[in-house]
């Protein structure tokens, strides 16, 4: 149990090599008081099915705005976001979202927001519910189905989300800094069943996060981002096969690597150079 | 604790009360002696009692009228007249909010001429309504219906405009119909303002109700009660029919935010 | 520019309907005067000098009867706000009587006071002292619990702490009870003048009733309208000079 909640190993035999996903240099500008912002510039990139990828960057270079346009709550941009040679026009349940903050609607249980996701889905009372049951269990959540979110504490409310958000078995999960409002402690537990719960559904997820270690933990694929407009610096694969132990030597280097690329110095290694 | 070490120099300075029986004893206390002074004022002869009659003639006065009959009459004709104003006016200012708050073309439309609206005293309709529903039944509860409208509106509007983006943002990831959203997401975000507006809907009908029967044609009702009172100089009648407009005031606004408690339990867990 | 534009279709349609209505005549003239007879009872009231001594009166009355209102609430209510003794003992019978409809008051205030001036000035400024009474201790009560104990950690005595800490924190609830205060007065104002009354606007929409004017009482809607609409206006004015540091103050 202990191994597969610790280590995500990506096996690339699951990762189909044609992409799901096109980003195909995507701009976008925002009209801020009048003057013109450049929020992305010429981004592109692709995710193939069953991939992990993350989008890291300092706050305001744009990874959140990147998801956006991916979920397609903002269809004013450049260049364009494909799904299977399609452009996304607008939100669709093939794309379940969790955002920063959980945003579970307050009057509703736990149960009843998860359910709301399934509105559109044309299924059957009693098969809806039977899937709700579902998801809070995978969340382990089952004996909160009847709380409401002020009952819950903020981890446990973002499981709620992440229920909701796969609920009707997407394709992708978009993932919109979901832990950033968190704890570390509570962060660290999150992170190692976020990496469950998607080994389990098999879903597609796009992450965006600030935090480097847990990019590195959870995905196949890092995209670093820099500010000011926001592009991409790199893209890093990440091939730590069976070995993502937050405190292994692999680990650890991969993480500076990336943190120097987005202008963060670490010291330690900076000593070990010049050692 | 150091409690030792601070003991008070006058430690029996003050009584202290259980701490549940304080706040009763207290607030009866005020309203105890302002009867007490009264009713010995009377007693004394210190004021007239056709100004202010004792308590104990208040009283008196009080079961006389309940006996005959007549004031439970004045009582149902007041409450049903607020009671049917507050039916029609209430409910239409829901939905004219409801609209303002959801609609942007219909917010734009309609939402300046309804602020300008807001600025005219209420009592100032008084005798428009009366030339055009006539001073009896119907111009009353038209001006209620009025009165109570304003309140519910206004509230609905901004409950309804103040649901915050990232809900709505939700709606749409979830790719929710128009009506999925109005149930799901609008109305349950609106709702403490709504009751917030119905509750003062209904202190509104209230106030309107007292006005419409002093404004207009004379008719069986508490407050037509109050102006029997003035013109005949009976200041024990005026009194009880105060008392009676407060109690049942009251009733009403316990009774809305009892209704308000029970309707969003989801907050404050 | 569009904005104003959509705002103003609504009335200007309405006004287009109004015009038709009475040139047509759909409606009889008692019922739903012309609109250019409701200008010309404008300014004719104008043109005689009655518009303006009336406004006055009434302005005057409101402005009596608030300033006693509100200054007796903002002391009455710091001190039930302040003082939980003070509370417990006043509360009571201050929601008691509260709850009595304004207008109520009116008949037995008559008979206390007598009809003229002082009965309109002592019912506008107990309508408008119960919302600023509110308003203050609400404001008080709510000032939350870690600026009071700042105001410990700043080893502050209790007049600084009022000062300070309690009564900044309390100035939008406070506002929020003067304004309300005010707009009971107003509203007190007309009912209190078309009660009883020789002078006033409230005075003149009784009279154009009596006189089966309906222009007259439109008119006087109108007036009433926008002399409303300045006095909010300006106390909105002065709240938003006395909050600015609330950066969300719209």
């Amino acid at each position: 149990m202990t191994q597969t909640l610790r280590n995500r190993p990506a096996r690339l035999d699951e990762i189909s090599l044609t992409p799901a996903l096109e980003i195909d240099q995507v701009g976008k500008i925002f009209d801020v008081a009048g003057r013109q912002v450049e929020a992305l510039r010429d981004i592109s990139f692709s995710v193939r099915t069953g991939e992990f990828v993350a989008i890291v960057g300092a706050s305001g270079c744009g990874k959140s705005t990147l998801l956006r346009l991916i979920l397609g709550l903002d269809t004013d941009y450049q260049g364009e976001v494909r799904l299977d040679g399609r452009r996304v026009v607008k939100p669709d349940l093939d794309r379940g979202i969790v955002f920063q903050d959980h945003r579970l609607l307050p009057w509703l249980t736990a149960e009843d927001n998860v359910a709301a996701a399934l509105r559109r889905s044309g299924l059957p009372a009693a098969e809806r519910r039977r899937l709700v049951a579902e998801q809070l269990k995978l969340v382990g959540l089952e004996s909160f189905a009847r709380a409401w979110p002020a009952q819950l504490s903020g981890g446990m409310a973002q499981r709620v989300a992440i229920a909701r958000a796969l609920v009707n078995r997407p394709r992708f999960l978009l993932l919109d800094e979901p832990l950033g409002a968190l704890d570390a402690l509570t962060r660290l537990r999150l992170q190692d069943e976020l990496a469950r719960i998607v080994r389990h559904e098999g879903t597609t997820a796009v992450l965006v996060t600030h935090d480097v270690d847990e990019a590195v933990f959870l995905a196949d694929r890092i995209i670093v981002l820099q500010p000011d407009p926001g592009r991409i610096a790199r893209i890093v694969e990440v091939e730590l096969d069976g070995q993502r132990d937050r405190s292994a030597p692999a680990f650890l280097r991969l993480r500076d690597e990336i943190l120097d690329t987005l202008g963060v110095r670490q010291p330690l290694r900076d000593i070990a150079t010049a050692a | 604790m150091s409690e030792v070490t601070l003991v008070p120099i006058r430690p029996a300075r003050r009584i202290t009360l259980p701490s549940t029986l304080r706040p009763v004893l207290l607030g009866l206390m005020v309203p105890l002696l302002l009867i007490g002074i009264w009713q010995a004022a009377a007693a004394a002869h210190l004021v007239a009692p056709y100004i202010l009659p004792p308590p104990s003639d208040v009283l008196a006065r009080f079961r006389s009228e309940l006996e005959g009959g007549t004031f439970q009459a004045d009582a149902l004709a007041s409450l049903s007249r607020a009671f049917a104003g507050f039916a029609i006016g209430a409910p239409a200012g829901l939905a004219f909010g409801l609209l303002l708050g959801l609609s942007r073309m219909a917010e734009r439309l309609l939402g300046p001429i309804f602020l300008a609206y807001r600025q005219v005293a209420l009592f100032a309709w008084v005798p428009l309504l009366s030339m055009w529903f006539g001073g009896g039944e119907a111009g009353k509860v038209a001006f209620i219906a009025m009165t109570a409208f304003a309140p519910s509106a206004v509230n609905a509007w901004r409950g309804a405009a103040a649901i915050p983006a990232p809900y709505r943002e939700l709606s749409r990831a979830l790719t929710l119909g128009r009506l999925d959203h109005l149930r799901l997401v609008a109305l349950p975000g609106a709702l403490p303002a709504i009751l917030t507006g119905l509750r003062s809907a209904l202190i509104y009908a209230w106030l309107a109700t007292v006005g419409a029967e002093l404004f207009l044609d004379i008719a069986p009702g508490l407050a037509g009660r109050l102006n029997e009172g003035r013109d005949k100089f009976e200041v024990d009648l005026m009194i009880v029919a105060l008392t009676v407009l407060a109690i049942l005031g009251l009733a009403f606004s316990q009774l809305a935010a009892a209704l308000e408690r029970r309707s969003i339990r989801w907050r404050n867990r | 520019m569009s904005r104003l534009a959509t705002a103003l279709l609504v009335p200007a349609l309405l006004l287009g309907l109004w015009r038709l209505s009475a040139a047509e005549g759909w409606l009889p003239a008692q019922l739903l005067p012309a609109p250019v007879a409701v200008w010309d009872a404008l300014t004719e009231t104008a043109a005689s000098g009655d518009l303006w001594t009336d406004t006055l009166i009434s302005l005057q009355r409101v402005g009596e009867g608030f300033a006693l209102g509100a200054v007796a609430g903002l002391g009455f209510g710091g001190a039930i706000g302040l003082s939980r003794t003070l509370r417990q003992l006043f509360d009571p019978v201050f929601l008691l009587l509260a709850q009595v409809p304004l207008l109520a008051w009116i008949p037995l205030v008559i008979l206390a006071v007598g009809i003229d001036e002082a009965m309109k000035v002592t019912v506008i400024a107990w309508a408008s002292f119960v919302p600023v009474v509110l308003g203050v201790a609400q404001g008080i009560r709510d000032v939350p619990e870690p600026l009071r104990e700042l105001g410990r950690a700043l080893t502050f005595d209790r007049w600084d702490l009022v000062s300070r800490i309690v009564f900044p924190a309390a100035v939008p609830a406070i506002f929020t009870g003067l304004r309300e205060g005010l707009a009971n007065a107003w509203q007190t104002l007309v009912a209190a003048e078309l009660f009883a009354s020789s002078e006033g606007l409230g005075y003149l929409i009784a009279l154009g009733r009596q006189l089966f004017q309906l222009d007259l009482v439109l008119a006087m809607v109108l007036v009433l309208g926008i002399v409303g609409l300045a006095v909010n206006g300006a106390l909105a004015l002065v709240e938003r000079r006395l909050l600015r540091w609330q950066a969300h103050a719209a």
